[in-house]
């Protein structure tokens, strides 16, 4: 039985090539892609999942009322984890944990390092095991580090009989040698905390200086609350602690007018469990958890195996009436429903199969050049876990069932006389048509998410930063000399090229460099019996000059001028924070007993990310506080040659280090990767879903034609012109295209809508974006049918009517 | 003279060999004839209505109809000219399923670019001469065979053809059915229309003033 059934199924196939091979090749790139794709977006979602410990570790932050509004901060004070230990009950591991690059020195090889400060209950409470070493303590000591095993290799070009070696750390100012106490395996691609070497937290530069300081707050905390506590539990806890040690926060943000919570607090501790941190957003004063990209991804895989099996079903559909009189014979000699059923369904499993075969082939073939183009390090290791595969499975028999079964069982139960009879009505096609709506509906909505996110980048990418971005080099000083003497070294060497045209440094980069680190500081202070907030940057001389800012008041630091490291420059929302009119007179005490006074304002410039608004800032000029960044600004023509004598110079002045420096532009389009990766994800999502659903419309146009031939036929001869003919054959298709587009538009609207409201400054959405999709789509679907159609409408009429 | 036929040749070629449908055929037709093709299947019969209605091509000879000569126009022309002069009435009536009889009849008129309010006076016009005025929004399944000719008749003659090609009009009708469609080409042609049949029947032959007898794509 199945033999015979196999054998007229793969008959069927070849008798049908040309709908088989569209079938076979629409399945199998939708199932390629959607694979791939699946396989990202679980990769997103697999993140900080492998902690044995995920369902009781937890990432602390607090929620502060301030006149401001509530403001979320996850950065804590050093005292905080010791005190909440000792006096908070219900915690079982509490670790400080910050992050950040530290130089390693091994014989004459200088290595920036992506450092983890951490506390010892740093791994009771996360799983990044020890394979050398001493695995339950891999930080025994303050003076011993823990490596991973790519670390090891690269500075001693093996991870075997590391442990016990010694290693010297550049750590603040100072070069201080630490023994290797043990070699960690390397974290996972899917680890949200990852790190190149573990020092313990006392070893951070600000440790000494803020171990009793509730005031100075830099570094996260994790922690592990004992079985059977709840985080609401923990947080109740918390807050007589929380009243005590922030008194006099709670104070001033009360005499500043804040406005307490729902709970009548001002300042209140929450968690964030371990396994949302890679999704959580703390932008507008609440903590949310966004898993939006992944479900996007995961989503245009879904609706791109929608599109193919909604041509799969519309195609078998379509033929099946050929074989009406193949199911009325088969019947008149005794077939049951069950076997017709079976029958075609055997024959969409043979097509499904070899598909999903050809599309795993393809996915494989794939996955490096997906990689990279998608920027993502998921691989198939990450999720081939059994649950994920038995889920895969399932879903893919799920639409086999459906997307096979559904034709089978339409002509299965059709009556023998009607089915004899040879005529299929199937109620208008109206089956078909939602198919082919919803093909086009998601297909529109595809494209205008493609318009209008690469929009947004261009919008991004070509907004005034209020800097010049295309003629500034940054460079991070990643090396060992002393950061102020490296720029003014810098300075030296490039005086002399008459492409180069200033030369300045900061402790912050604009957007993200090569070393693809984003950091902010922070600093409060009351003035005038009220509390300011504002972002910090200290600044090298000429920074304003380097950066083409624009002075609105006062001047610049200046050589001129000895006693700059006392004065401030300030933005214009800062001004206009602080409210003086002059604000040239305004004049800060600050808490170690000194007076700043402000000499200058800078016009507003993007300082930090473009989708945030553009908050207070503050630039600061200390020669005994570190640079991070050197600027260094060239003329516009001979762009290569300068970036060559730049980097000449850099080894000249830094040989050891490794040059880094990357044009401002490209550190501004490396802030928005997220954006292009998810471009670039719906782009290719779009292209393939409206290739798709044009395989599935030429087919159809195909087969309606087919169905019309004598229509055409008649209407030719009684006077109507090839255009009219192919007109009224395309209309029909065009319709669907256009309820597709209203339908769609609204929904893209919303959608896009929501997304953009992200950022505070976004294109706006002109209805352009949507007269633009559904144009393209309409313009692609009238390709599509019409060659079909206007070959349909020449042929000559005789052979149509030929057949009576 | 309606049209003229001169030496026309019309052949395919198949397995090397040249098999011919239509040989020299020479025919002049006059304003106002009812001529009836006969000859056994395969004689040729429907490619010679089909080439004189430009609906098929001929491989040699020369085709002249109102004094244009058809073998030297292009496509295009070509179906200006039959749209224009020529109605067609089929064997299995080829009326269009999803149009009731009115809207039949209305779309020649149509694709010839008529007026709105025309063709509602020429379709109602053409309802009452051939009685179906209560038939009008009736779809075609719902008539019998002869009620469809009826309306394939009143389609081919509502814009005002010259000449009427039917390929055997009542080869799938009863007799009785048939008859009247014949009367009805009969009283058509004394009304000035020319027609030419083709038919099998030597009685439905009989109302035509001429005969044309062909074998083999001969005339004989």
């Amino acid at each position: 039985m199945i033999k015979n059934y196999l054998k007229i199924a793969w008959r069927n196939l070849v008798k049908n090539k040309v709908f088989t091979l569209a079938n076979v090749i629409g399945l199998t790139s939708a199932f390629a892609v959607a694979i791939l794709l699946a396989m990202t977006a679980l990769f997103e979602l697999s993140f900080d999942q492998f902690h044995e410990n995920k369902d009781t570790a937890y990432q602390l932050y607090l929620s502060n009322q301030t006149p401001r509004g509530t403001e979320i901060s996850t950065s804590n004070p050093v005292p905080l984890a010791p005190s909440l230990q000792e006096e908070v009950s219900g915690i079982k591991h509490i670790s400080r944990a910050v992050s950040e690059d530290v130089l390693a020195i091994h014989n004459s090889k200088e290595l920036s390092l992506d450092a983890e400060y951490v506390d010892p209950a740093f791994f009771e409470i996360f799983t990044y095991p020890a394979i050398g070493g001493d695995s339950n303590n891999p930080l025994p000591e303050k003076n011993t580090v823990g490596i991973t095993e790519e670390t090891a290799k690269k500075i001693f070009g093996t991870a075997q009989n590391v442990v016990g070696k010694t290693l010297s750390l550049k750590i603040g100012r100072e070069e201080q040698p630490f023994t290797i106490a043990s070699v960690l395996k390397d974290t996972p691609a899917n680890s949200s905390i990852d790190f190149e070497i573990v020092i313990p937290f006392e070893n951070h530069p600000e440790y000494l200086s803020s171990k009793d300081r509730w005031d100075s707050q830099f570094h996260p905390i994790y922690l592990q609350l004992e079985n059977g506590v709840t985080p609401e539990l923990f947080e109740k806890n918390t807050i007589a602690f929380t009243e005590l040690h922030y008194k006099g926060g709670i104070e001033s943000d009360i005499r500043d007018g804040a406005l307490p919570d729902a709970n009548g607090k001002y300042k209140q501790f929450h968690l964030m469990p371990i396994t949302d941190v890679h999704f959580a957003s703390y932008t507008s004063g609440t903590a949310k958890v966004n898993r939006t990209f992944p479900i996007i991804i995961l989503g245009i895989a879904l609706v791109i195996i929608f599109i193919v099996s909604a041509n799969f079903i519309n195609m078998s559909i379509a033929l099946s009436e050929k074989r009406l009189k193949e199911i009325g014979m088969r019947k008149t000699l005794g077939a049951i429903k069950k076997q017709l059923f079976f029958q075609f369904w055997l024959e969409s499993l043979l097509v499904f199969a070899t598909s999903i075969i050809l599309g795993l082939v393809a996915s494989n073939l794939l996955l490096n050049p997906f990689k990279t183009l998608f920027r993502t390090r998921a691989t198939f290791a990450d999720v081939t876990q059994p649950s994920i595969i038995l889920l895969f499975a399932l879903t893919i028999f799920c639409i086999t069932l459906i997307a096979g079964g559904y034709p089978a069982l339409l002509m299965s139960k059709l009556s023998t006389l009607r089915a004899l009879k040879g005529k299929l009505n199937l109620g208008k096609n109206r089956l078909r048509n939602s198919l082919i709506v919803l093909q086009f509906t998601i297909a529109i909505i595809l494209i205008a998410g493609t318009l209008v996110l690469h929009g947004q980048i261009e919008f991004m990418r070509n907004k005034d930063l209020g800097y010049n971005k295309e003629q500034v080099v940054s460079i991070p000083l990643n090396g060992k000399k002393d950061s102020n003497s490296v720029v003014n070294l810098l300075r030296d060497e490039l005086k002399g090229n008459p492409d180069i045209l200033s030369v300045s440094g900061a402790d912050n980069n604009l957007g993200m460099g090569r070393d693809g680190s984003i950091s902010r500081s922070m600093m409060g202070f009351d003035y005038k019996g009220k509390g300011v907030v504002t972002s910090t940057i200290t600044v090298d001389y000429d920074y304003a000059k380097t950066l083409d800012l624009e002075l609105v008041a006062g001047r610049m630091f200046d050589r001129d001028f000895a006693i700059d490291s006392l004065s401030l420059v300030i933005n214009e929302t800062m001004a206009k924070q602080l409210g003086e009119e002059d604000p040239l007179s305004i004049t800060i005490p600050m808490d170690d007993g000194v007076t700043y006074s402000v000499i200058g304002v800078v016009k507003d410039f993007n300082f930090q990310e473009i989708s945030r608004e553009i908050q207070p800032l503050t630039l600061f000029m200390n020669k005994d506080w570190d640079l991070y960044y050197a600027y260094v600004k060239i003329a516009p023509n001979n762009v290569a040659n300068s970036f060559d004598a730049i980097k000449s110079a850099w080894e000249k002045v830094e040989p050891q280090a490794e040059f880094l420096g990357s044009f401002l532009d490209e550190n501004v389009d490396r802030t928005f990767r997220r954006e292009k990766t998810m471009a670039t994800i719906i782009t290719s999502g779009s292209v393939l879903g409206i290739l798709l659903s044009c395989i599935g419309l030429f087919a159809i146009s195909m087969l309606v034609v087919a169905q019309r031939t004598k229509e055409i036929g008649v209407r030719k001869v009684i006077g109507a012109s090839i255009s009219s003919v192919a007109l009224l054959l395309t209309k029909d298709f065009l319709k669907l295209v256009g309820i597709a587009f209203v339908i769609a538009t609204p929904i893209a609207w919303y959608f896009l809508n929501e997304w953009l409201q992200n950022y505070a400054s976004h294109v706006s959405l002109s209805p352009l974006f949507f007269l633009g999709a559904g144009l393209a789509a309409t313009l692609i679907a009238f390709v599509t049918v019409g060659t079909r159609t206007v070959k349909a409408a020449s042929a000559n009429p005789v052979k149509s009517l030929r057949t009576e | 003279m309606l049209l003229q036929l001169n030496n026309i040749f019309k052949w395919v070629n198949s397995g090397g060999q040249r098999i011919f449908l239509l040989k020299d055929i020479n025919l002049e037709v006059e304003e106002g004839e009812f001529i009836s093709i006969m000859g056994p299947s395969g004689s040729g019969k429907s490619t010679l209505l089909n080439v004189i209605g430009m609906l098929d091509s001929f491989d040699e000879g020369e085709y002249n109809f109102l004094d244009e000569s058809v073998h030297t126009l292009k496509e295009k022309h070509r179906a200006n000219l039959y749209k224009e002069y020529i109605g067609f009435v089929f064997q299995s009536y080829h009326l269009l399923d999803e149009l009731t009889v009115q809207e039949n009849l209305e779309m020649p008129l149509i694709y010839k670019k008529f007026k709105s309010s025309e063709r509602k006076a020429m379709v109602a016009d053409m309802l009452d001469r051939f009685n179906i005025v209560g038939k009008k929004d009736l779809f075609p399944a719902q008539l019998s065979g002869g009620q469809q000719q009826l309306v394939g008749v009143a389609r081919a003659l509502i814009s005002k053809p010259k000449l009427i090609l039917a390929d055997e009009p009542t080869g799938n009708l009863n007799s009785k059915q048939g008859e009247e469609i014949m009367e009805l080409f009969k009283q058509l042609n004394d009304e000035g229309v020319t027609i030419i049949q083709v038919t099998h029947s030597e009685k439905n032959a009989e109302y035509g003033s001429r005969i044309i007898n062909l074998l083999d794509g001969r005339m004989i």
